[in-house]
């Protein structure tokens, strides 16, 4: 019986524990969330610049820091190049170290992370931008302003594009010659190119695929969808901007231009969406396609260079990869993407967010301008394995070793095609590609599933577009 | 009488007593002391563990719960969410779906796995050298230690459609070519096989340990009596060697129901939703979408899953497992 009752010095040491807790609590509570930046050592005072780990070598990522360390010896800087399976899995990566409490100052963000990183994390560079006008005069009429617009959100700029890759055609010249086919031309269409893969597919064995395709958002569907004249989202472009164009652009190239781009309303239930998907739907019940499979597309060089793949969509990043995977210049060239409706392509290209947690931004902005230079860029893309921002870079030096031989297509998507535009990439953005990836997984997978599959699309597209960001 | 005869004698009882009580006093206060030792002992050499299961593990637990409570996007500050979070994930397709796949895997998954090392240890367990059961005890045990995501990309190229060596090898028998990861069967099928092969080596080794448990004179005598090989199996291997299957099959549940390398890296879940599992539902909605509460709940709701699941597993065993 007497177990039952509390002694009282059983009852004072729970007492005391209990005070214990609620002091320790106590103060816990009263002290700003502890973060990894609190362990010693972490915060050494660096500007902290966190790039995608495949975007650069490790001899690019040393020369960007060497360099910049020569120019401005007051700024200690630290790359940190974070590997990803792709930008929807960098960002993840990126958000979880904000998490920590250990945000970069500065993140390479994509066209997928523009507006995220815009809406929610970054900050305008205008000011600085306005305030170097004379600096950055050069670097602005050697970069296309569909690529400085795709960095712009609602009449603010946030980055300065880098790089960018559009979604061409590349054929493999090797499987063009055994079909006895000749390179497409310049105004080819989307009947001139199931054509040619008819003709690739009679001329090759039976584990010959004509056309390879990735199933994301950059160089999926999308492209398809531009093709015929529409989008998976609304488009239309934000007011505001005028300070920038009309700095730093003639006349002729501000007409039409605004304060960035909006992608709103879902169209995914719309005609011409349903077109594009019974049109590869098609491709695929002929054999003359592989079947929509996500992910990065990594297995798609190997069968490329040896032939096992005809045409597959891609930017100027793949003349270094089929470079380093044995193709001679001559093996492969590039094309535009065949037309359907329209010409317009899409693109998306990367540059430096400056986040809002940054307590360096003059030292940001200073690195931000040291990469447009067009020798650090030189130094960065030396092998290829993308497109320069800058027109000046996109020559016939830079292509001899690698090829292609039409090398001069990438960045004439741009400049010959002026309604050429980035991937739908709103804030939403990760749970827009997530969805297009699922439902044209299902449209694709079985013959009469487009139409079903689109209209869960459009479904999904509405409720995502719905949710704050 | 001698003087000393007459002396008196010093009361024995009294400084009998007094030394006894002595004694149990000094006795008990070296017991409580040694007591105390051994507690603090005990205390110390627990702490460790302790420390670590509190924060590794009790703490996360109770994060979860209280997050699954709130609307938090990492960037702003926590909002009360209350139980909007699990009404919404509860009315969400997709989440729903990734309860059942990853139901309907945890059944192939598991079966398959159980079946396998189980036929595998009977196998090995039977007459060959010692060194070639190393051999293949070291083999089946091996992809065990490898990494699943790196093994899945491995197995993505083998299983792809149009180029993998599977559909190349079926190819040379007439079969046609399977969508292994681009149909809804396939792809299911093709997660299922990637995470077995890796998977069954760990039920494997507990087999061999179980099977090596059990008397060769039950066998032995089950001979004489005239049974046959797949009698004495039934009869005797399974029942004696059903305390490692209820072991095998916790531990093969707990960790199919947690899945997320293989689907993620070979399918990323589709076509559609065919694959996507539960634990992938929690990283997309956590660090894709940014919404830590909704993705905490789903998590917690997998947990009390976890716990139902086993809890009724050990209810069962009470029936249908024999202890010797």
């Amino acid at each position: 019986m007497t177990d039952s009752f509390l002694s009282r010095r059983t009852l004072m040491r729970y007492g005391a524990y209990g005070a214990g807790a609620a002091a320790l609590a106590g103060v816990a509570s009263g002290w700003d969330r502890l973060t990894a930046a609190d362990i010693p050592g972490r915060d050494d005072g660096s500007l902290v610049i966190a790039t995608l780990g495949s975007a650069f070598n490790p001899e690019a990522q040393r020369a960007l820091r060497d360099g910049f360390r020569e120019v401005h010896p007051d700024i200690k800087i630290r790359i940190n190049p974070v590997q990803a399976y792709d930008w929807s899995d960098f960002f993840s990566k990126i958000l979880t170290q904000i998490a920590a409490g250990t945000a970069p100052d500065l993140v390479y963000v994509a066209t997928e992370g523009v507006q995220l990183f815009a809406r929610r994390l970054g900050v305008p560079l205008d000011e600085w931008a306005k305030r170097d006008a004379a600096e950055l005069r050069a670097y602005f009429a050697d970069v296309h302003p569909s690529l400085v617009e795709s960095m712009m959100y609602e009449g603010s700029l946030y980055q300065l594009p880098v790089e960018f890759n559009a979604a061409d055609m590349y054929l493999n010249n090797r499987v063009l010659e055994r079909a006895g086919a000749d390179l497409p031309d310049d105004d080819w269409t989307r009947d001139d190119f199931t054509a040619l893969l008819r003709t690739m597919k009679r001329s090759n064995g039976a584990r010959f695929t004509p056309y390879f395709w990735t199933n994301r958002l950059w160089g999926g569907v999308v492209p398809w969808l531009f093709a015929n004249g529409t989008n998976l989202l609304a488009e239309s472009k934000a007011p505001g901007g005028d300070w920038l164009w009309n700095s730093f652009y003639p006349e002729a190239e501000r007409r039409g231009r605004g304060g960035g781009y909006r992608w709103t309303t879902p169209q995914a239930d719309s005609d011409r969406v349903a077109e594009v998907y019974d049109y590869l739907a098609s491709l695929i019940q002929e054999d003359l396609c592989t079947r929509p499979e996500g992910g990065d597309g990594r297995n798609l060089v190997g069968v490329f260079s040896t032939g096992r793949v005809g045409v597959t969509p891609a930017g100027g990043f793949w003349a270094g990869g089929l470079h380093q995977a044995g193709m001679k210049p001559t093996d492969y060239d590039v094309r535009y993407f065949p037309r359907r409706r329209t010409r317009r392509h899409q693109f998306g290209a990367a540059g430096y967010a400056l986040l809002r947690t940054s307590k360096m931004r003059d030292e940001a902005w200073e690195f931000i301008k040291y990469t447009v230079r067009k020798d650090v860029m030189t130094q960065l893309f030396a092998a290829n394995q993308t497109t320069p921002a800058r027109r000046s870079m996109v020559d016939e030096a830079r292509y001899q070793e690698t090829g292609p031989a039409h090398w001069q297509v990438f960045y004439d998507t741009l400049d010959k095609i002026p309604t050429t535009g980035p991937i739908p990439a709103p804030p939403q953005v990760n749970e827009v590609e997530q969805l297009l990836i699922k439902h044209t997984g299902t449209a694709l997978a079985s013959p009469g599933a487009v139409r079903p599959a689109l209209r869960r699309l459009q479904g999904d597209l509405e409720k995502a577009m719905e949710r704050e960001v | 009488m001698t003087n000393t005869e007459i002396r008196p004698v010093r009361p024995e009882p009294t400084r009998t007593r007094k030394t006894r009580h002595t004694r149990k006093a000094s006795e008990s206060t070296t017991t409580t002391a040694r007591t105390r030792g051994a507690r603090l002992l005990a205390v110390l050499f627990l702490a460790p563990a302790v420390v670590g299961i509190v924060v590794f593990t009790v703490v996360p637990i109770v994060g979860s719960v209280v997050l699954s409570l709130f609307q938090w996007d990492v960037i702003e500050d926590p909002r009360w969410a209350g139980v909007a979070n699990y009404r919404g994930v509860l009315t969400d397709s997709t989440v729903l779906v990734s309860f059942r796949n990853t139901l309907v895997f945890m059944v192939l998954a598991v079966a398959l796995q159980l079946l396998i090392a189980l036929m595998l240890a009977i196998a090995v367990n039977g007459r060959m050298p010692t060194w070639l059961r190393s051999v293949f005890r070291s083999a089946f045990f091996f992809p065990l230690v490898l990494s699943a995501a790196s093994i899945s990309v491995v197995m993505k190229y083998l299983f792809n459609q149009d180029f993998g060596p599977v559909n190349w090898l079926l190819g040379t028998v007439g079969i046609p070519s399977v969508p292994w990861l681009t149909s809804e069967n396939g792809a299911m099928s093709a997660v299922v096989l990637a995470y077995v092969w890796q998977q069954f080596g760990f039920s494997f080794l507990l087999f061999v340990g179980g099977l090596n448990n059990i008397p060769k004179e039950v066998h032995e005598a089950a001979s004489l009596d005239g049974a046959s090989g797949v009698r004495k199996h039934l009869a005797i291997t399974l029942p004696l060697l059903s305390p490692t299957l209820l072991v095998a099959s916790v531990v093969g549940i707990i960790n199919a129901l947690q899945v997320f390398e293989q689907p993620y890296v070979l399918t990323a879940g589709g076509p559609g939703d065919s694959t996507r599992t539960v634990v992938m539902v929690i990283y997309e909605t956590a660090f894709e979408q940014l919404r830590f509460g909704e993705a905490s709940a789903v998590g917690v709701l997998l947990f009390v899953l976890i716990m139902a699941v086993t809890a009724l597993q050990f209810r069962l065993s009470r029936r249908y497992v024999h202890y010797q």
